[in-house]
């Protein structure tokens, strides 16, 4: 599913983000990302949604080179991805169900079949009963399981979360890895950024470390590919 | 995929965006009101300007000098040739022609009562028709006149001609650089201002795109915000003009009636010109939002 060969990110006048990573995800995996503050985590995650360019280095997602695809296709990649952030980044002046919707519409979807999906999945995810609540109105939990299924809506092949439990206490963590392990079952790679170490302990997961831009380790988890870079 | 859901997508984006941000959209009306009013004006003015320069043009008159020892047939059958042309001719014989300048003299007429015959030539007082009336036409018109026999000289008022005429094509520039710079002006400020509304939903543009918009998805509420607001200025502006001729312009006219002003007695059909500016305020709506959106999606 995501595939990474030498990649480097350097910004001008910052040390490198990300240096000479190799990594790969296999369709289906459930994969962590770790390290301190500043280690190129979120930067991976932004190379992966083509929210900026590598440096150096090729990265194949779903087959795709996002280092030589066109501005014009990137929507269309992005199409067969979820992306949850840790500032949730919901439209406050839109309801939930119309927020969960938002993916839908994008697709030209038709407004009554997304408004069936998008509650179909507030459902899956508890909140069938806040659709029409502003997203304000939301407790942070609630919040993020809103991002959840927003970004799941489209049945993505692929879905990333940079932080998805940052804001939250234990309890509520615990409510969003279950949602996003739910997906993982249904079939979606997940790639998830965190420094929860304890909660990436107990998943049993695999878990790729990183640490100044570099992968330092990569351990874990039933899938065999690793690489250390 | 289906273009009904997606342009029921963007009415309800740009409904929205109207309702969230009522004061930046209210200054980009009014701007395009303001614009549009100014054309409307100038638009009206230009056409009368027009029907001004040809009620002057149809004072024109060309004077055919004839040779007064050719006889009357000669005379009448160059008359009637320029009849044969649709133009109005007036045959003046020397002692009408005589008349008319002891009337227009007055006094000082004095000094012809000794001349013992009439020393003025006959001639034929010419009204061209429309079509004849530039200055090119007259002077073809004329030249071919004196290559008559019967014919000495030919008088039209050359040099007014060309002047009205090169008033009239100043007048007329002039027009299409203030047109084009109002329009400039009005761009840039639409521009500026829907920068704004859309700078205060960068959020909502940058989530659109996290889950897949296209340029195109999110530019399109913007353009039609930008239609609406174009749509609702020409309104607020057919409303001025019409209450500008209803109460301005007559007192103008009674001010200054020698001229016509604008609307005075506009021929054009006011349906017409309601939808000319509405389709033109939608134009510049349209091309205000698409600059503004444009750059703010390049930066």
């Amino acid at each position: 599913m995501i595939q990474m060969f030498h990649v480097t990110k350097a910004y001008p006048g910052d040390p490198p983000a990300l240096v000479d990573v190799n990594l790969s995800v296999e369709k289906g995996e459930f994969v962590f990302l770790t390290g301190p503050s500043g280690a190129g985590k979120t930067t991976l995650l932004r190379l992966v949604f083509c929210a900026e360019p590598a440096t150096r280095g090729q990265i194949l997602v779903g087959g795709r080179n996002v280092a030589r695809i066109r501005q014009g296709s990137i929507p269309f990649l992005r199409r067969n991805m979820g992306v949850v952030f840790q500032d949730f980044k919901l439209l406050p002046h839109r309801t939930v169900l119309d927020n969960v919707a938002l993916s839908l519409d994008v697709l030209g979807v038709p407004r009554a079949e997304a408004r069936q999906r998008a509650n179909r999945m507030l459902k899956l995810v508890g909140l069938q009963h806040k659709t029409e609540s502003l997203p304000l109105k939301l407790s942070g939990g609630e919040q993020q399981r809103v991002v959840i299924a927003r970004a799941l809506v489209n049945e993505p092949a692929l879905l990333l979360a940079d932080e998805p439990t940052g804001n939250l206490d234990p309890e509520l963590s615990q409510e969003i890895m279950s949602l996003l392990q739910d997906a993982n079952v249904r079939g979606t790679t997940v790639v998830v950024a965190t420094h929860d170490l304890p909660m990436v302990e107990r998943s049993g997961k695999r878990v790729v470390r990183l640490d100044r831009g570099r992968i330092v380790s990569d351990a874990g988890g039933p899938t065999v590919v690793r690489r250390v870079g | 995929m289906s273009a009904v859901a997606k342009a029921q997508t963007f009415w309800r984006s740009a409904m929205e965006g109207i309702r969230h941000q009522p004061f930046v959209h209210a200054v980009s009306t009014i701007t395009l009101a303001i614009a549009l009013f100014t054309l409307g004006l100038a638009r009206s003015a230009a056409h009368e300007l027009d029907r001004l320069v040809g009620s002057l043009g149809g004072e024109v008159r060309v004077t055919v000098y004839l040779d007064p020892r050719v006889p009357p047939a000669a005379r009448t059958a160059v008359a009637d040739g320029l009849r044969r042309r649709g133009m109005a001719v007036e045959e003046v014989s020397p002692h009408a022609a005589l008349e008319r300048l002891v009337r227009e003299l007055g006094p000082a007429a004095e000094s012809l009562r000794g001349l013992s015959e009439d020393p003025l030539p006959p001639s034929l007082e010419v009204r061209v028709p429309e079509s004849m009336r530039a200055p090119a036409s007259l002077r073809a018109l004329a030249a071919e006149l004196r290559g008559i026999a019967a014919v000495t000289g030919v008088d039209y008022g050359e040099q007014a001609v060309e002047r009205l005429s090169a008033i009239a094509r100043a007048v007329r520039w002039a027009g299409w650089v203030a047109f084009v710079v109002l329009v400039g002006a009005t761009l840039i400020i639409v521009s500026a201002t829907l920068q704004l509304a859309i700078y205060a939903r960068r959020e909502e543009v940058e989530i659109q795109k996290l889950v897949g918009a296209t340029d195109r998805f999110v530019q399109a509420p913007f353009l039609l915000e930008g239609a609406l607001q174009g749509i609702a200025g020409a309104a607020l502006a057919i409303a001025g003009l019409i209450a500008f001729r209803q109460t301005v312009s007559p007192q103008l006219s009674t001010l200054l009636s020698f001229l016509r002003l604008p609307g005075a007695g506009a021929d054009a059909s006011p349906w017409m010109e309601a939808l000319e500016l509405a389709l033109a305020g939608a134009g510049l709506g349209l091309a205000g939002s698409y600059l503004a959106v444009h750059r703010f999606l390049r930066a």
